[in-house]
């Protein structure tokens, strides 16, 4: 179980469940997520909520994203509070792997974003792994080297 | 002094990482996602938070259109970032463009000709306009009576609205406000470190926050105890 784990004050809590035992996924498997949204305050309303699979670099400079997969909810009925569990199931493409580079990292993630009528929004994002590989190293003094 | 605190718009929690057979990596807080323009809040250079209403009031009493000005990475872009929320929470229209070279001329036009009056047009690097093109927007934005905030790293004819300046303080307290800081503090990232990386870059504090990602990654990988 995957939980928001910095409660911000105010904020709900979306909770995500991945179907692998430590968020692993081999390419081309078949991701089966299930969530629940929690804490929404009274005084609050949802317009819409999306669900997302996606790939994202981060590190230094300029970043890259890739959307896998893609849904937005926004029929009244289909969101909380009225309903505040789901899933949804994708299959997860070849690449790109997960990475865990110095100056580069290849992150998968499950993404629940929750859009509200006062127009803030709320992001939670729950990150899985693509493949294997093993993250880069350093030696001190010493150029980044991979692990093998 | 008033403080103000800042309420991005979207409110967002740091990923966790997944666990892995060799322990999981913490997320560099320095990285760009959680360092660039957006991200963090606008603080002057005595580590304090900008009070954007009052900046608000200074733009419009110097007729809506004005220059951030300071050197590469002392948070123009930042406060640009965090005005045009601002006025955009208002229920003021804006239109945000970032210039890169002269051919993104195209897309300020578009941007000018689709404003109505009284939009404020946000500039980022007003620098990389051209001399000619920098008078033809001036004169669009103009025509269209609308406003113009830009940021600019040399002094321009425009009114300045604010001065940006660094100072360790600021990087400090920018390092401070990033997650998990309490967790870094302790075993990753010390305040020498913080210090050091202002000194070795210049007090641009974006290559600071660059200096001080590596110091992180380097650390967390030669130290498997700060792993989790």
């Amino acid at each position: 179980m995957s939980q928001s784990n910095q409660a911000l004050v105010g904020s709900p809590t979306v909770s995500v469940h991945f179907d692998h035992s430590h968020r692993l996924y081999e390419p081309q498997a078949r991701l089966t997520v299930r969530y629940s949204i929690d804490g929404i305050a009274d005084d609050e309303r949802v317009r819409a909520v999306e669900l997302s699979v996606l790939w994202y670099t981060e590190g230094k400079g300029e970043e890259d994203l890739g959307v896998h997969f893609f849904e937005r909810m926004t029929d009244r009925e289909r969101l909380p509070p009225a309903v505040t569990v789901g899933s949804f199931v994708s299959s997860l493409p070849l690449s790109p792997l997960s990475y865990e580079g110095l100056i580069v990292k290849v992150r998968w993630c499950v993404r629940v974003r929750l859009f509200f009528t006062d127009g803030r929004d709320f992001v939670s994002e729950h990150v899985f792994e693509l493949g294997e590989i093993p993250p880069a190293q350093t030696k001190p003094d010493g150029p980044a080297i991979v692990s093998v | 002094m008033k403080t103000f605190t800042h309420t991005p718009q979207t409110s967002s929690v740091l990923p966790e990482t997944a666990p892995r057979a060799f322990g999981k990596i913490p997320v560099n807080p320095f990285s760009t996602r959680l360092t660039r323009p957006g991200q963090i809040a606008s603080l002057n250079c005595g580590g304090h938070f900008l009070n954007p209403n009052d900046l608000i009031d200074r733009l419009q009493f110097l007729g809506g259109t004005a220059v951030i000005q300071g050197p590469h990475g002392s948070g123009k872009t930042t406060l640009l970032m965090h005005l045009s929320h601002e006025l955009a929470s208002r229920g003021d229209l804006v239109a945000c463009v970032r210039l890169r070279s002269s051919r993104d001329a195209l897309v300020v036009f578009r941007s000018i000709i689709r404003s109505r009056p009284g939009t404020t047009l946000c500039l980022d690097s007003w620098e990389q306009a051209g001399f000619m093109l920098r008078k033809i927007i001036w004169l669009a934005v103009t025509v269209r009576r609308c406003g113009l905030l830009v940021t600019c790293h040399r002094p321009t004819t425009m009114p300045v609205l604010m001065q940006c300046q660094t100072s360790p303080l600021l990087l400090k307290r920018i390092v401070e406000q990033l997650p998990n800081h309490e967790q870094r503090r302790s075993s990753l990232i010390h305040e020498a470190d913080i210090q050091d990386a202002f000194l070795k870059c210049g007090g641009n504090i974006r290559e600071s926050l660059y200096d001080l990602y590596d110091r992180f990654e380097q650390r967390v990988r030669l130290h498997p105890h700060t792993r989790t």
